[in-house]
């Protein structure tokens, strides 16, 4: 858990909405305060290899968080890895620093 | 407002009204090292297929029905063959799996299973099937694996919606193998 992260988006499963090149700000001091709710961008460790995933989380359930990625045909999240467990989710994506640029 | 892009609840896009808020937010941040956060995607493309796998299944038969046949009058000759036949008949069983792994892991979600029930089942006994026929050279095995990967490619054409048939491989094997026919 880190209070304040810096993350650079790669891949497209967040197409449109955080293309591949973004920079965005991650924190967990949200989730001291809040549980994680269904909208939420949220960077998770991934239960295959432990990388780390930004998905969005789609629904909540009680036995975990199941999370996609906004663009559905090009992700790969719950529908494959199943739901995750509460300790899986690092932090909130809190803030855009920069979207990539496009010539 | 303009500027402030709203995605969701409580993220922000960087160009604030007051563009000095902003710079100082990045340069703050410049500090924090970068990570990557993968918006993964293990095969972008929505390419899958159940071709290889039925393929291999045959040619598991074949090496199959090939170390049968193999004579052993001159041993050294039968030996060499024989280690030949069996190292295409172990990758192609691990090929067989390989594919289907990824079907399962990949392609195959929650609907499928709720859709076919057996689905589950049916991959496990299919790699059960896979392992067995590496082992032992058993044209029994090698057959149902087979079928069962045929049974697993006429599930997977009903995913996609299109219609399949059994037709009479052009494979020396002389059996069958599923296509799609729309």
């Amino acid at each position: 858990m880190q209070v304040l992260a810096r993350f650079l988006i790669v891949g497209t499963s967040m197409d449109p909405t955080f293309p591949p090149g973004t920079y965005v700000l991650t924190s967990s001091l949200p989730y001291l305060f809040t549980i994680p709710k269904v909208g939420d961008v949220v960077v998770v460790q991934s239960p295959r290899d432990r990388k780390h995933l930004v998905k969005r989380i789609s629904r909540i359930n009680e036995n975990g968080y199941f999370v996609m990625g906004d663009n559905e045909k090009e992700s790969t999240d719950s529908r494959h890895f199943g739901l995750l467990k509460r300790h899986a989710i690092i932090g909130k994506v809190v803030y855009i620093l920069t979207l990539p640029k496009h010539d | 407002m303009s500027n402030i892009i709203d995605f969701s609840e409580g993220i922000y896009y960087a160009e604030f009204e007051i563009p000095m808020i902003a710079k100082t937010i990045q340069l703050l941040t410049n500090m924090l090292p970068v990570k990557i956060a993968y918006a993964h995607c293990d095969i972008p493309c929505g390419i899958y297929d159940v071709h290889h796998m039925q393929m291999a299944a045959h040619t598991v038969i074949r090496m199959t029905q090939m170390i049968e046949e193999t004579e052993m009058t001159d041993q050294k000759h039968a030996m060499h063959q024989i280690a030949r036949l069996t190292k295409i008949k172990e990758e192609h069983a691990e090929l067989l799996k390989q594919e289907l792994r990824v079907l399962w892991a990949d392609y195959f979600k929650d609907e499928h299973v709720k859709e076919y029930p057996n689905l589950h089942d049916l991959v496990f006994k299919t790699m059960k099937l896979a392992s067995k026929a590496r082992q032992d050279i058993d044209m029994d095995i090698a057959k149902d694996l087979l079928s069962h990967t045929q049974e697993i490619a006429e599930i997977f054409y009903k995913t996609k919606g299109v219609k399949s048939i059994r037709v009479k491989s052009v494979y020396p094997t002389g059996l069958d193998i599923v296509l799609h026919t729309s």
